[in-house]
């Protein structure tokens, strides 16, 4: 199995003060290609530093973190940016759609990023907007919508490029019960037609049944690791 | 992200906050504006200048005097240099001179019937009739067989007067009516006897002296209004005039301001532009000679105008400047509020230089709607002050109180897209370097 993300004795230290806050203690985990994994804890366990060690958006006091052969600890911002680019979508808790494009632009915004010609990215996003259901709903903006359409817009948004890891921070953490498990499904439908890696940080253990392997942390520390088949 | 995407998020920014887009780039029109119309009423002055320069006469003639000068001060003893022959040559050779005219007048007085009249008799060159700008209204210029032959000024004729009748003529100013002398079909004579064809007094009258000689002359063309000095003078053939002024010479020895015949009066030298009077009058200059153009007044007239458009354009930046720290602070309270929406897009593949690119055009729009808005309002303002200002200036004025040419516009127009670029450049910054952090943080 090629292993997509990797983590070797990460370890993320906070400063607040004089005082020392340990968010991530010491990991290490690999990730497969295709796989579907999660991380499951409390709130303060350390779970969403681990997101962002991984996903680049900060840098490790200590260890490795090796995406698709990387190192991504080792990157400059601009060079962080570039490969995020290329290689990573997001899907936010609250869903940071922008407020002022429509959700055919929302979703075609990072094709934007990249510079896809307009008529190319449109006809993409809207391939993706029909994919989650929300085919009537192109010129939308997000105020006019639900919060579990607006998700629903977010994971379009992060999988219309076809990044080959997709970072998922709470999914559903705004979301009810029904809508969750809806939202769950398109994701996990979308990364299993692409062999896309999924990465989902949540709260919820219901949630965690999802996925392939399950890393519970504790205190900055893998706890236990769950393989569900 | 391509420039077509940046610009049109970037408008689309702009326009989802109006009240404040509109109020910055009403900063930028004021500045813009102030600028403007400060500079135009300097460049209105400018070209006043010089039009009023151009009534006065050519300005790309260079006079060169006879004043006798002296080398004040580099202790070469004050030699004078004279204007002859010999200096027409010199001047012949400089490059960028189209024309030379050496100058000898003698003050006359004319008689044509009843009618005398006192006339400045300038002896020319015919050949260098066309180049110094002499043109005939009627009749012909001077060719080089004439003898006693005239070209006269255009007001000359309104100058003669019958010494018989009450004096009540005017200085050329009636104009309504004919002259009283149609100086080309009548016979006229001229001597330098200036109580000729006056009611004389025959007792005062010095029966020792033979009276100067009467010299018959003719009329052949009247030159065009040209409002210069060229209206209020006669022209004859240079040689002819030099004959006459010889023979005055000899008949009356008491004549002491023609001492050296030799020399002429003045030499006008004709340039072939403007921007070469410069450089042909420093090189007469240097030949040792006394120069004058109006030129050398342009320039006084235009440094000073710097000045004054210097100061004017400095009370108009300080507007500008005022407005460029507006469109800076209105980019950085957009900074506070976009923290989010800068953070999610980095997350999701947004590139450094786009989130600054996106940034600078927003500030740069700014600028540019402001520049356009205040140019179209200057025009306006510009148009305002002339019509106010059309009787301040006087009718001959053609140019008015304020003149905006296409170049000031084009470059205010670039100057306040700059400034908004500039004003927005360490916002952008910021915004650039804010932490893609802040967009999953969830408050």
């Amino acid at each position: 199995m090629k292993k997509t993300v990797e983590l070797e004795n990460a370890r993320k230290v906070y400063r607040l003060g004089d005082e020392k806050v340990v968010a991530v203690d010491n990991i290490s985990l690999s990730i497969a290609e295709g796989e579907i994994c999660c991380l499951l804890g409390t709130s303060g366990s350390g779970k969403s530093t681990l997101l962002n060690l991984m996903a680049g958006l900060e840098k490790p006091s200590k260890g490795k973190i090796i995406i698709k052969g990387k190192r991504v600890d080792k990157m400059s911002e601009t060079q962080l940016a570039l490969f995020r680019q290329r290689n990573i979508g997001f899907v936010f808790q609250s869903y940071n759609l922008m407020p002022m494009l429509t959700a055919l632009e929302n979703v075609s915004l990072p094709l934007t990023f990249r510079g896809v010609p307009l008529k190319k990215r449109n006809q993409l996003a809207a391939e993706m907007l029909e994919n989650v259901g929300l085919g009537k709903y192109l010129k939308h903006r997000p105020m006019q919508m639900s919060g579990g359409q607006q998700q629903r817009v977010g994971i379009a948004r992060a999988f219309v490029s076809k990044p080959p890891v997709v970072f998922a921070d709470e999914p559903t953490g705004n979301l009810d019960s029904k809508t969750s498990l809806e939202v769950m499904g398109l994701m996990l439908e979308m990364a299993r037609a692409h062999q896309q890696t999924l990465v989902i940080v949540t709260h919820d253990p219901g949630i965690s049944k999802y996925a392939d392997r399950v890393y519970t942390i504790l205190d900055g520390n893998i706890e236990t690791i769950l393989e569900n088949h | 992200m391509n420039n077509r995407d940046l610009l049109l998020m970037g408008l689309g920014n702009l326009f989802r906050r109006k009240t404040r887009t509109v109020l910055t780039v009403l900063g930028v029109v004021i500045g813009t504006c102030s600028i403007v119309v400060m500079l135009s009423l300097g460049i209105a002055m400018d070209r006043g200048f010089q039009e009023q320069l151009s009534y006065m006469g050519d300005l790309t003639i260079i006079d060169v005097n006879n004043y006798g000068y002296y080398d004040g001060g580099m202790g070469s003893g004050g030699q004078q240099i004279k204007l002859d022959d010999q200096s027409v040559i010199q001047f012949q050779k400089i490059p960028r001179v189209t024309a030379v005219m050496p100058v000898r007048s003698i003050y006359m007085k004319m008689a044509a019937g009843r009618y005398v009249g006192y006339v400045n008799v300038i002896g020319i060159d015919p050949e260098v009739m066309e180049p110094f700008g002499f043109s005939v209204e009627d009749g012909r210029l001077l060719q080089a067989s004439d003898r006693d032959t005239i070209v006269f000024g255009k007001s000359v004729a309104y100058d003669f007067y019958n010494p018989r009748m009450q004096r009540n003529y005017y200085y050329g100013m009636n104009r309504d009516n004919p002259p009283p002398v149609d100086v080309l079909s009548a016979k006229m004579v001229m001597t330098t006897d200036m109580q000729y064809g006056e009611t004389r007094n025959r007792w005062q009258d010095d029966t020792d002296s033979t009276p100067p000689k009467v010299y018959d002359v003719r009329g052949v063309g009247i030159l065009e209004e040209s409002n210069s000095e060229k209206d209020y003078s006669a022209y004859m053939n240079r040689s002819s005039l030099e004959k006459i002024m010889e023979e005055e010479r000899r008949n009356n020895r008491n004549d002491r301001s023609r001492n050296d015949q030799s020399q002429f009066e003045r030499v006008r030298v004709k340039v072939d532009n403007i921007e070469d009077v410069e450089s042909v009058q420093s090189a007469i200059q240097a030949l040792g000679y006394q120069t004058f153009s109006l030129t050398d007044i342009l320039n006084s007239m235009k440094e000073t105008s710097r000045m004054i458009q210097g100061i004017l354009g400095g009370i108009g930046a300080v507007s500008l400047l005022v407005a460029a720290i507006g469109i800076t602070n209105t980019m950085v309270m957009s900074i506070y509020e976009r923290t989010r929406e800068i953070g999610v897009m980095k997350v999701i593949g947004a590139q450094l230089t786009d989130i600054k690119k996106l940034f600078l055009i927003e500030a740069g729009l700014i600028g540019f709607s402001g520049g356009v808005v205040g140019v179209c309002f200057s025009y306006l303002i510009s148009v305002g002050l002339n019509h106010i200002g059309a009787g301040f200036m006087g009718p001959g004025s053609t140019s008015g109180m304020s003149v905006i040419p296409l170049q000031l516009a084009l470059m205010a127009i670039a100057f306040s897209t700059l400034i908004g670029i500039v004003s927005g450049y360490s916002p952008a910054r910021r915004a650039m370097k804010l932490s893609a952090l802040e967009a999953i943080r969830n408050d």
